[in-house]
């Protein structure tokens, strides 16, 4: 039963980012040296030894909306309702609520992971069909060589090579930032032009290292597509070459790559982290890295809960929608000759 | 129609031209398509392959040309010839010229690509086997009509007008099929949707290549009916490419018969089933099960077909051929005249008739003679197994709209309060459509199914009892088990790939038996694939499934099954994916080996002639199944030449009869497509396609015993009441009585399988 289905995906979506949710309670409560630790040991530092623990208390309470004295379920509760109003604390580190510093980051992290999809898919599916249609050739051959070299390197490693030999011995491309400080910010075209040229870097190293599976895949569909009756039937009912490669052999070959495509959504989500500290790129990756790095733990558990939200929700709209692409699927098959 | 005028004398034995034999003389008056000279080559590694080997023919206008041979004879590529559509690298050399109305005459291998595009369908039309894969599966049955007229400039809103009168001509509902994606739709209706989508842009030439393959019998026969009734409403000349002679024989007007490539025999229909010469046909005629030749008579055809790329020299047949002798090794016969326009391709056609007796018709119907029954068994008075009151229920997952997350799981019901019991040596062979039960109820008889309620037990002790308690049972499970074995439809699933023959077959004895020493054992095993003819057995010991065909893979299967010592085996469909000539063979061995093991078997079967056959060679039973119901029950022959229940007489209507006389009548039937099992019709379940449906069939539900003259002979309908019941005084259903019929609306025509 379809219906049931989807009640069931949402049911599991909303379980997960709960469970993480939990997680990260438990975590700010019960970690060694979680917060509470580190922030009495701040102000141990600012003020000498005469620390009063109602003031920490207070502290803990402002950054991380955990007020340690309230009994375990209160202070979950308290947790909890403040996160479903989008509080999510303070950074201690940049004293701005962690909502604000990220929803600020998100835009340019969403800006540069929607370009290095649509491109590695792009290039991916388009290079694989080529590919599949002329199976064999010397372009195929060395194409699916290439891909699987440069799938096989990982993506930070391209990053590292990219931003030391274009960035830092070139200087072709900023090692840093979103846009050049010099350009006012807002839609006019110095600014895309400058945002382009900040994220040119980050959205290449994962490109390069991306397409390669993704040109295999639609290579190894297509020639299964190109096998199937339906074509030949295609190609004697006269239907143009075009039609049948877009709505015969595009459709039914991407089709089974949908699913991997909104996984991979969740997964870049994961890698910006790596990826914007090494391009010093302030999206919401980069706020991770610097949480962790400056034990600043309401920073570290909002980036941490959004990346693993949009992780959820990535494969949570592919489950859904792949229904909508697929007519067979959920349909069990058919099969009557089974009874 | 007229034919021939200018037929060649018969050519004298050895008159050779060029590459071959001339056998350009196959002409009819009035040709819309002539093929001359037509092969198809492949190049491998092996050699050239030629897998179609220099043909002539003609095709004529308005005629329907059966093309029958076995799989791997051609006939395929003959197809794909007519319409130049030979799959790459294949090479088509030859001549294949179309005349549509008047003089003009189109070179169809001359054409270029355009020109040849809009040939294609416009004027020259295919149908394949396998609907299902025929069509795009991520895209409506309304897309692909839109896209072929468009792709074609024809006028959509009169093309899709008549896309939705060629689908209510098949007895469909336009709209439900038109927006159906192609999963939604059962095997008979996507076979039908194609027919109608190669017939949208109204072309001249159907061409189908085993269009029914895939079907029931019923079906098939009932797409032929509708067939028949396209052809003469649309004036079409069609091409029907099957490996089943009795299928076409009432449907074609000439037939066509390949063996090796190339047509051996050629002429009407009526000649060649009633004076079939050339030594292959007749063989075929002998080895193909049907309902009239007496059972004694039938014959599997000796040696297996050439291999492309190694034709034998001179006549291609004369290593299988009884009559061969010299010449036909060393020269390739040409064709000669039996009379105008009957060709047969064999130096010796006049001696044929008496090497190869045939008897087809109707004159020694039923065929009662001693030797059929020389494999019955006695058999015991009391049941191995005995089912009772068995059902067996799905929950099936639904994708209804959004309502349906708050319904309950739909039922099927699959098989629905039977009771049957099978005897030592005994033979129940099942029939019935699709999704009638068939598989489910042979599955619960040997305990593989759970049934939902009733018993199924084994001499006396409930199976599923055994099973739970393990301890209390009289007869342990794992005894029970082993006593009901199952061999497959598709032998090649049941055998590891990469186990030798000998380990599959040694791995039940080693588990069974594990004190037997391994010198018997290996003995055994070899004896045993020696008996099935699978010699020398040392080398068919040691060869991987792969390499074996389909025939001696389902040997293996049953020597397996075999070995167990079984007491019954359940058959499923064990000989219908073989090639037909050899179906009589394996069927003929499992009842031999019956006869040595004593067991008993359950066939399925969707064929009303393999179960006349095989349960009627034993004295068996043969059980009509109709959604999840047994209706009538019955000795084989009675059965076949007395049958009861309104459905037995479909059934046996859709056996094709070798009968050229009985042309394809429409069925007696209300209804093409089986209802849905999740929700059958009340009362008599077949009410709504049953043709002597009365009002009293909606509400009551016949039953099987109880009534009759109380032989084993039961049958399940009202019809078999006496007088006294209401039945006979109740009212006709009748197809447009709204009323009757309204609620039942889904198990009319056009029911689309959700
Ligand atoms: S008799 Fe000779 S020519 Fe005729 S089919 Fe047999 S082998 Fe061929
Ligand atoms: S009971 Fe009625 S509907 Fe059923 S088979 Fe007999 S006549 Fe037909």
């Amino acid at each position: 039963m379809i219906n049931k289905y989807y009640i069931e995906r949402t049911a599991q979506a909303v379980f997960t980012v709960f469970a993480v949710v939990t997680m990260t309670f438990g975590m700010i409560r019960l970690m060694p040296g979680g917060p509470v630790s580190y922030i009495r040991s701040q102000l141990v530092q600012q003020q000498g030894n005469q620390v009063d623990m109602e003031q920490v208390n207070a502290l803990v309470e402002v950054y991380t909306n955990v007020a340690p004295d309230d009994p375990l379920y209160v202070q979950y509760l308290e947790y909890m309702t403040s996160l479903l109003q989008g509080d999510l604390g303070v950074s201690m580190f940049y004293n701005d609520p962690v909502t604000m510093i990220l929803a600020s980051a998100a835009p340019w992290t969403v800006f540069v992971m929607s370009i290095s999809l649509v491109l590695t898919f792009g290039l991916g599916i388009t290079l694989g069909a080529v590919m599949a249609y002329i199976e064999g050739s010397r372009f195929d051959v060395s194409t699916t060589l290439v891909s699987i070299f440069l799938n096989s390197i990982p993506y930070y490693v391209m990053a590292i090579v990219l931003v030391y030999i274009l960035g830092y011995q070139f200087n072709w491309f900023p090692t840093g930032g979103r846009v050049s400080s010099e350009v006012a910010t807002g839609m006019n075209l110095a600014f895309l032009q400058s945002a382009f040229y900040h994220a040119a870097l980050p959205i290449a190293s994962l490109v390069i290292t991306g397409f390669g599976i993704q040109a295999l895949a639609m290579r190894g569909n297509s020639i299964r597509v190109l096998g199937e009756d339906y074509i030949r039937v295609a190609r004697l009912r006269g239907l143009a070459p075009h039609d049948i490669a877009l709505r015969y052999v595009g459709r039914n070959a991407i089709l089974p790559m949908y699913t991997g495509m909104m996984i991979a959504i969740g997964f870049m989500f994961g890698g910006s982290v790596i990826l914007e500290e090494i391009f010093a790129y302030p999206g919401i990756g980069y706020y991770m890295f610097r949480g962790i790095m400056a034990r600043d733990y309401p920073l570290m558990m909002g980036a941490f809960l959004i990346i693993t939200i949009a992780v959820v929700v990535g494969i949570y709209v592919a489950d859904l929608t792949y229904g909508k692409l697929d007519p067979r699927a959920g349909s069990g098959g058919g099969n009557r000759e089974a009874y | 129609m007229s034919k021939t005028d200018d037929t060649q004398t018969p050519t004298t034995a050895g008159t050779r031209t060029g590459t071959g034999t001339d056998r350009t003389s196959i002409r009819v008056d009035d040709p819309i398509m002539e093929i001359r000279n037509a092969s198809v080559t492949f190049d491998m590694e092996r050699g050239e392959s030629r897998v179609l080997d220099d043909v002539s023919l003609d095709i004529e206008r308005d005629e329907i040309l059966g093309i029958v041979g076995e799989s791997g004879s051609g006939k395929s590529m003959f197809a794909s010839a007519l319409l130049d559509a030979v799959v790459n690298p294949g090479i088509l050399s030859g001549e294949v010229t179309y005349r549509p109305r008047g003089d003009a005459e189109v070179d169809v291998l001359g054409l270029s690509p355009e020109e040849l595009r809009e040939l294609r369908w416009e004027e020259i039309s295919m149908v394949f086997q396998g609907a299902q894969s025929s069509f795009n599966p991520t895209i409506t049955i309304r897309a692909h009509f839109e896209e072929t007229i468009e792709a074609h400039n024809y006028n959509m809103e009169q093309a899709m007008a008549h896309a939705r009168e060629l689908l209510s001509d098949l007895y469909m509902d336009p709209d439900r099929v038109l927006d159906s994606y192609p999963h939604e739709l059962s095997g008979g209706m996507q076979q039908r949707t194609l027919i109608a989508l190669s017939l949208v842009l109204e072309p001249n030439v159907l061409v189908m290549d085993e269009p029914t393959a895939a079907l029931d019998l019923l079906m098939q026969r009932s797409i032929l009916s509708l067939l028949e009734d396209l052809q003469e409403k649309y004036d079409l000349s069609i091409v029907f490419i099957t490996h089943d002679l009795p299928l076409v024989a009432g449907l074609a007007d000439r037939l066509a018969v390949m063996y090796a490539f190339e047509f051996v025999e050629v002429g009407p229909a009526g000649d060649l089933i009633g004076n079939p010469t050339h030594p292959y046909t007749r063989s075929l005629l002998k080895a193909v099960p049907n309902l009239d030749t007496p059972l004694a008579e039938m014959r599997p055809i000796d040696g297996m077909a050439p291999d492309p790329v190694d034709v034998p020299q001179g006549c291609s047949y004369h290593p299988r051929c009884p009559l061969a002798d010299e010449t036909c090794r060393a020269e390739d016969p040409a064709y000669h005249s039996v009379s105008p326009d009957h060709q047969s391709a064999c130096f010796h056609w006049e001696d044929s008739a008496e090497a190869i007796p045939l008897s087809t018709g109707g004159d020694e119907r039923g065929g009662g003679d001693g030797e059929m029954r020389a494999f019955a068994g006695n058999q015991s008075d009391e049941p191995v197994v005995s089912l009772e009151n068995v059902d067996v229920h799905f929950d099936q997952v639904a994708d209804g709209g959004l309502l349906s997350v708050f319904q309950e799981p739909d039922t099927v019901h699959a098989v629905d309060d039977i009771s049957l019991d099978v005897y030592e040596n005994d033979v129940v062979t099942l029939v019935g459509e699709s999704g009638c039960g068939k598989t489910t109820l042979g599955k619960a008889v040997i305990g593989a199914q759970r049934p939902t309620d009733g018993t199924v037990a084994y001499r006396g002790q409930d199976i599923w009892e055994a099973k739970d308690s393990r301890r209390g049972a009289d007869i342990p499970y794992e005894h029970i088990r082993r006593s009901l074995q199952m061999i497959h439809q598709d032998p090649g699933s049941s055998l590891n790939p990469n186990r030798k023959v000998q380990a599959s077959l040694e791995a039940p004895l080693k588990r069974w038996e594990p004190d037997m020493d391994p010198d018997d054992r290996q003995e055994r095993i070899l004896s045993l694939l020696e008996y099935v003819g699978m010699s020398p057995p040392g080398d068919y010991a040691q060869r991987y499934p792969h390499q074996l065909s389909g025939g001696e893979k389902q040997r293996v299967a049953l020597i397996r099954a075999l070995l167990m010592n079984p007491d019954v085996i359940l058959a499923d469909e064990a000989v219908s994916a073989l090639d037909v000539s050899l179906r009589v063979e394996v069927m003929d061995l499992m009842l031999e080996l019956q006869d040595l093991f004593d067991t008993s078997y359950v066939f399925i079967s969707h064929n009303l002639s393999n179960a006349r056959y095989f349960s009627g060679k034993a004295g068996g039973r043969i059980g009509v199944m109709y959604l999840g119901e047994l209706v009538e029950i019955g000795p084989a022959e009675q059965i076949i030449n007395d049958p009861q229940h309104p459905y037995t007489k479909v059934l046996r209507w859709s056996t094709a009869d070798l009968d050229i006389e009985e042309t394809v009548e429409d069925p007696p039937l209300r209804g093409i497509d089986i209802p849905d099992p999740v929700d059958p019709p009340s009362g008599c379940r077949f009410h709504t396609r049953c043709p002597e449906a009365r009002e009293a069939c909606t509400r009551e539900q016949p039953t099987l015993g109880g009534h009759g003259d109380g032989t084993e002979h039961e049958t399940a309908c009202f019809r078999e009441y006496d007088e006294s019941h209401e039945y006979w005084d109740s009212e006709p259903v009748v197809e447009d009585d709204a009323d009757a019929t309204a609620d039942d609306e889904s198990g009319s025509w056009g029911h689309a399988n959700e």
